[in-house]
């Protein structure tokens, strides 16, 4: 199990939504 | 060819999955659209992040009502146990969505839904985008095939831009900059969300085990957003408790938006999210019509703006029209197939789960019986929604109560024929 998690963290595929996650955010507190 | 690739899968078997997703794609709009109708009830001034908290606990309630009873814990336990990380992506998932929703709130009080949909209205185009970059799609689909992906979501983007221009009461004051930053943030969310969808079901996770654990990310985001939106707990806590007489029609929509991303979920596993997001971006059609039939929106207004909602629903109608008839042939899902072996290849999923996933069949895994757990979570999630439901008050308003009758008949119809049809090809898989 804890194989496929590391293996997440390494696919670059993962990084993208959570980029995109970040970014929302930023953008909402920044119009808030 | 890559050497991990597959058997490509039968003619008639790939024609009979393309045609259940076109069918859960549409199918998906016409909820997702429709979700909207019981939040027109609630009239007093709730804060607009509140109310996206309330139709959040009203899609996770949901989750285990009904759909419980089709994917039990025992099975989404197997789910889990097959593929754990795809949790951390339909958590992730959820999150996305949460934050793009409260991103739009913003953006239509600051640039107005005419200027704002259209931005982001755009997560189609970039749904494509990923889909071509990271899972091969309309990879091999030969040029008329791209042509109509394309081509189809760019004229549903026309249609929609009419009809949001035509639904848009008046033109707000506000900042402008930060509206236009938060309705293309949506859309980059919104688009993005697809790639956790599409890598879930490449790997042969269930639609109904994603979206189990898709409510729970959506659940934890909007509460950490409605709490620092109102300022703590408390506060949070005495709006919604003195919204209580409203908050069954939050939940309600909540419900409905559920079984439209249930469908939604289905559409991206089995045509994928070039074709998938547009086929459920219908749903401002929908949303259009029970405003018109049963709110009586737009009533009295100019001719142009009656010119700009049948110009923007033939325009909709078109473009969905044509990606649902350009769906994937062989030589394209071929190429799913190579993109799903090498991500099961990846992360050390059987081949046989990754394979039977893409073809809609179950791996022989836990029959589907209920436990003791199913039928509390199913009866504690129905008990929420009995009992709101006997406080509810029905505001007065004047609806169209025959298209109310009429519009969920369609639904209804919508739902029998697209289940029974997902039922007979994939059993739900």
């Amino acid at each position: 199990m804890t194989g496929r998690f590391a293996v997440m963290l390494r696919d670059a595929q993962f990084w993208v939504p959570v980029a995109v996650l970040f970014g929302g955010l930023l953008v909402l507190i920044w119009i808030r | 060819m890559d050497p991990v690739a597959p058997a490509a899968l039968d003619p008639a078997r790939l024609r009979g999955l393309q045609l259940a997703g076109v069918a859960s794609g549409f199918t998906a709009g016409a909820w997702l659209g429709a979700a909207e109708a019981p939040t027109k009830m609630v009239v007093l001034g709730l804060s607009p992040v509140v109310i996206s908290l309330a139709m959040v606990v009203g899609v996770f309630l949901a989750r285990w009502s009904l759909p419980a009873l089709l994917r039990g814990t025992t099975a989404i336990g197997a789910d889990v146990r097959q593929a754990p990380h795809l949790v951390v992506w339909a958590v992730l998932a959820g999150c996305l969505w949460a934050v793009a929703n409260t991103l739009t709130i913003y953006a239509i009080k600051d640039i107005g839904l005419s200027v704002a949909f259209p931005l982001w209205n755009a997560n189609s185009l970039l749904g494509i985008l990923w889909g071509a970059v990271f899972f091969n799609e309309l990879r091999e689909a030969g040029w008329s095939r791209v042509v109509a992906v394309l081509g189809g979501a760019a004229v549903m983007c026309a249609g929609a831009t009419l009809l949001a221009v035509a639904s848009a009461a008046q033109a707000p004051a506000g900042h402008a900059a930060r509206g236009v930053a938060a309705a293309l943030a949506a859309g980059a969310l919104w688009g993005t969300m697809y790639i956790p969808y599409r890598k879930a079901y490449l790997t042969g996770m269930n639609p109904l085990a994603f979206v189990t654990f898709f409510t729970v990310g959506e659940l934890a985001m909007m509460s950490a957003l409605a709490l620092a939106d109102r300022g703590g707990l408390a506060p949070l806590v005495a709006e919604l408790s003195g919204a209580r007489d409203v908050l069954f029609w939050l939940l309600l929509g909540g419900f409905v938006w559920v079984v439209g991303d249930l469908f939604q979920q289905y559409a991206a596993k089995y045509v994928g999210i070039s074709r998938g997001i547009p086929l459920s971006n219908t749903n401002q059609l929908w949303g259009l019509v029970w405003g018109l039939l049963v709110f009586g929106e737009l009533h009295g207004g100019a001719r142009a703006t009656y010119a700009q909602v049948i110009g923007g629903s033939l325009l909709m109608a078109l473009g969905a029209a044509l990606i649902a008839l350009a769906s994937a042939t062989g030589p394209e899902h071929r190429r799913w197939q190579e993109a799903a072996a090498r991500e099961g290849q990846r992360y050390g999923i059987d081949p046989a789960v990754v394979r039977a996933g893409l073809a809609g069949e179950s791996t022989g895994g836990p029959a589907r019986r209920r436990t003791w757990l199913d039928w509390a979570l199913v009866t504690g999630a129905t008990a929420v929604f009995v009992a709101l439901g006997l406080v509810a008050r029905v505001p007065d308003l004047r609806l169209g109560w025959a298209w109310v009758a009429g519009l969920t008949l369609a639904l209804l119809a919508l739902l029998g024929g697209t289940g029974i049809l997902l039922w007979r090809t994939t059993r739900f898989n």
